[in-house]
């Protein structure tokens, strides 16, 4: 056994475990409720259904590496209009080992509706600030090193600055991060601190301990109660089952894998909301091409953000990605990618992220199939249209030659003068790639059973002592990076649980061993 | 967990046309690169789902049997020359119906990201991730060992470096 992280090898046989909460999923949400009730002196266990790679197993090897960290091997994509690729991690760390670390509190006016228009009144800015002070402390969201910036991050910030459009710089979750731009298959000099590196280790130092390989099917109930779990041990030499006995049990599996387990085990029927109410802040892709080397191997991921249009929910930003990632963001391939790509070391890269107003719909079918459904309105596209308009005019004041759309009728703009040929044939939904890693809604807390799956302390309307504390209980759309806001919200439903099972969490906030508080 | 899934029979012939038709090449890089890319989208769809992995021969199958919905002859796509192949899938990728067009999606991204992985890809086109990342391990070992000589780190949201490094020099470590 290595610190806490007990795996497959480490067992044998079938396996009966008993504790005081059990907590489903390692990443944002499980690994940070996790950490807070093994601090409160509860028996807590975590089960992930994926393994554990330590820093120097991050190979340059990107199939590889996709094999090990994502859900079915990066493969996802879900239905609609336009399908949408989209990732989640599946290991110890979850989805926070292959993201960009970018780190943002939930905005002050979208917590204010959420208590205004949902009634949820501990979710004030006030109230929630001591645990965004406590999860910006314990992941280390900080500034870049300056300098680690790097040219695709560069040119962005030259672009904006031309026309005086409001950037923001990125916190991101990470102590030196030096700039290898290798964020979506796993850090390989261990700056970014992700949920592997940062709660996780505090929850081992407070007794806890994480079985990898553990994939959870059944929820146990006995009159309405949860009572436990049940699954398979994904045991490489053969599949052994395990059962465990809780108080409670805290489902953070995501926002797609904790509505599917509930549909699956037919719980929270009643509430009839599990499941929906699906964002994924849908965004599309632009690169644009410069006289002078970008090289956009060298620097960080994301070091700002344009928030100019954030009013009309446009986010804009830069995003460094590895080449064979870039290769993907072309709708080309065979010779007219590789004439593309030659040019490879002259081009930036970046997102636009679009805060979405329509929903979708996860369901469970028959034979463990899921059926993921999302359907990109023509209002959000007249935001993306306007977007991709607004970033082609950002990259030609940064000096770009070029920009690459993902519109499948107009892939390449050619100059300042062609942009207005987005508005005379605007793009259809149809006609455009997107992409997505932000998915959230889909077990939303309310403050009424008829509202939305899970009760203001995060426990199902449906079935007493079953908690859900994931990226699945945000109320509703954030227009920013989820991951803090995910990870606060999951502090808040640890803290209260702790409380009902007569525990109480330190009253420091997230001190790290050696680190200053905030 | 991973299958011991592989392409075999008539479907191997199929997968390696696409991707024979969808791989990069460039006169100055002397490599064939499809065999080694057919292996690493074989790696790909061992990790896929079975119902991914069934999409997926789906779309393989639609590619070969696509010259009727791009006016481009009854002809197997394996049964094409290269150049053919590749002129037919790129007609498949530009048409105009998008239920179409995604039969290219799939295949392109797994093809892509193999071939564009690939340490002489990487190499040629001016992507040395292997050496970029080992200069970056090494240059972030000396600031953890500068941070080691502090008592405390400053709070958050400060940045960890200080005045140590000048910004300038931040993304140009020389190993000395
Ligand atoms: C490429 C990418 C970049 C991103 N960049 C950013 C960013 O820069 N900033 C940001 O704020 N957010 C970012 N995100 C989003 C963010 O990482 C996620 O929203 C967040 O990690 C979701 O947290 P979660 O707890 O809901 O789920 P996850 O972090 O996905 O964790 C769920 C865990 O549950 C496990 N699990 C699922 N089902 C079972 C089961 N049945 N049994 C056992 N275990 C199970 C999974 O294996 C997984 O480890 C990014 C996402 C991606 C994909
Ligand atoms: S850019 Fe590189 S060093 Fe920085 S967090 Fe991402 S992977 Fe780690």
């Amino acid at each position: 056994m290595i610190d806490g992280i007990i795996q497959p090898h480490d067992t044998r046989g079938d396996l009966r475990l008993e504790c005081d909460v059990v907590v489903v999923g390692s990443g944002a949400g499980g690994a940070t409720a996790a950490a807070v009730l093994a601090e409160a002196g509860l028996r807590v266990i975590v089960l992930e259904e994926g393994g554990w790679y330590p820093t120097e197993e991050f190979s340059a090897n990107i199939p590889e590496m996709l094999g090990k960290l994502m859900r079915g091997g990066a493969s996802t994509v879900m239905v609609g209009r336009s399908p949408v690729p989209y990732l989640e991690g599946r290991c110890v760390g979850g989805t926070t080992v292959v993201n960009g670390g970018m780190c943002w509190r939930t905005p002050e006016k979208v917590l204010d509706t959420w208590v205004r228009e949902r009634g949820l009144a501990h979710l004030a800015p006030k109230a929630l600030e001591p645990h965004f002070d406590a999860v910006e402390s314990a992941i280390d969201a900080r500034y870049q090193d300056p300098g680690s910036e790097g040219g695709v991050n560069d040119r962005f910030k030259a672009g904006a600055d031309a026309l005086g459009w409001k950037l923001s710089r990125n916190k991101r979750n990470q102590r030196h991060c030096v700039g290898s731009n290798d964020c979506v298959t796993g850090c390989p000099t261990g700056a970014k601190r992700s949920t592997a590196e940062s709660w996780l280790p505090r929850f081992y130092a407070a007794g806890g301990r994480l079985f990898t390989h553990f994939k959870v099917e059944r929820v146990r109930t006995r009159q309405g109660r949860a009572t436990g779990l049940a699954g398979t041990i994904l045991d490489p030499v053969g599949a052994r089952r395990f059962t465990v006995e809780a108080r409670a049990v805290v489902l953070s599996c995501g926002a797609i894998q904790t509505p599917l387990l509930l549909q699956r085990n037919k719980l929270c029927k009643p509430c009839g909301h599990v499941g929906r109410h699906f964002t994924i802040h849908p965004n599309i892709k632009m690169a644009a091409r410069f006289d002078t080397p970008v090289d956009s191997l060298r620097g960080t991921h994301q070091a700002w953000q344009c928030m100019e249009f954030g009013d009309e929910g446009i986010l804009m930003a830069p995003g460094a990605i590895p080449l064979a990632f870039m290769s993907a963001i072309f709708p080309s391939f065979g010779p007219r990618l590789a004439e593309r790509l030659r040019d490879y070391r002259y081009i930036a890269t970046g997102g636009i992220l679009v805060d979405d107003h329509a929903e979708g719909r996860i369901r469970a079918l028959p034979f463990g199939v899921p059926y993921i459904r999302y359907d990109v309105t023509d209002v959000d596209q007249s935001k993306f249209v306007r977007a991709a308009a607004l970033m082609a005019e950002l990259y030609f004041a940064a000096g770009a030659n070029e920009v690459y759309t993902p519109f499948h009728h107009l892939p390449v703009i050619g100059g300042p003068d062609d942009i207005a040929k987005l508005y005379a044939h605007p793009p259809r939904v149809e006609d455009t790639e997107y992409f997505t890693a932000h998915l959230m809604g889909t077990c939303r807390m309310s403050a009424h059973p008829r509202g939305g799956v899970v009760d203001p302390n995060g426990e199902t309307w449906d079935v007493s002592g079953l908690y859900v504390a994931d990226a699945g209980t945000m109320p509703g759309t954030i227009g920013v990076n989820p991951q803090v806001t995910i990870m606060a919200l999951a502090r808040l439903i640890a803290v209260r649980l702790a409380d009902r099972l007569g525990r109480k969490v330190p009253a420091k906030i997230a001190q790290v061993a050696g680190h200053a508080a905030a | 967990m991973s299958s011991d899934f592989s392409f075999r029979g008539y479907t191997r012939r199929v997968a390696r046309s696409v991707v024979d038709a969808m791989v990069p090449r460039w006169p100055e890089l002397d490599a064939d690169l499809t065999d080694a890319v057919l292996e690493q989208v074989e790696d790909f769809a061992r990790n896929y789902p079975p119902f991914i992995r069934f999409g997926v021969m789906v779309m393989l199958y639609g590619l070969e049997f696509s010259g009727p919905f791009v006016r481009d002859g009854l002809r197997p796509t394996s049964f094409l020359d290269r150049e053919a192949a590749t002129r037919r899938l790129e007609k498949v990728a530009d048409h105009r119906i998008p239920q179409i067009r995604m039969m290219v999606m799939l295949p392109k991204i797994m093809v892509s990201f193999s071939a564009y992985s690939r340490p002489e890809v990487e190499a040629f086109l001016g992507a040395d991730r292997r050496a970029w990342r080992a200069n970056r391990k090494a240059f972030r070992e000396v600031l953890i060992q500068l941070d080691e000589r502090r008592a405390a780190d400053p709070p958050v949201p400060a940045p960890l470096v200080g005045d140590a490094v000048r910004p300038e020099d931040y993304l140009r470590f020389e190993r000395t």
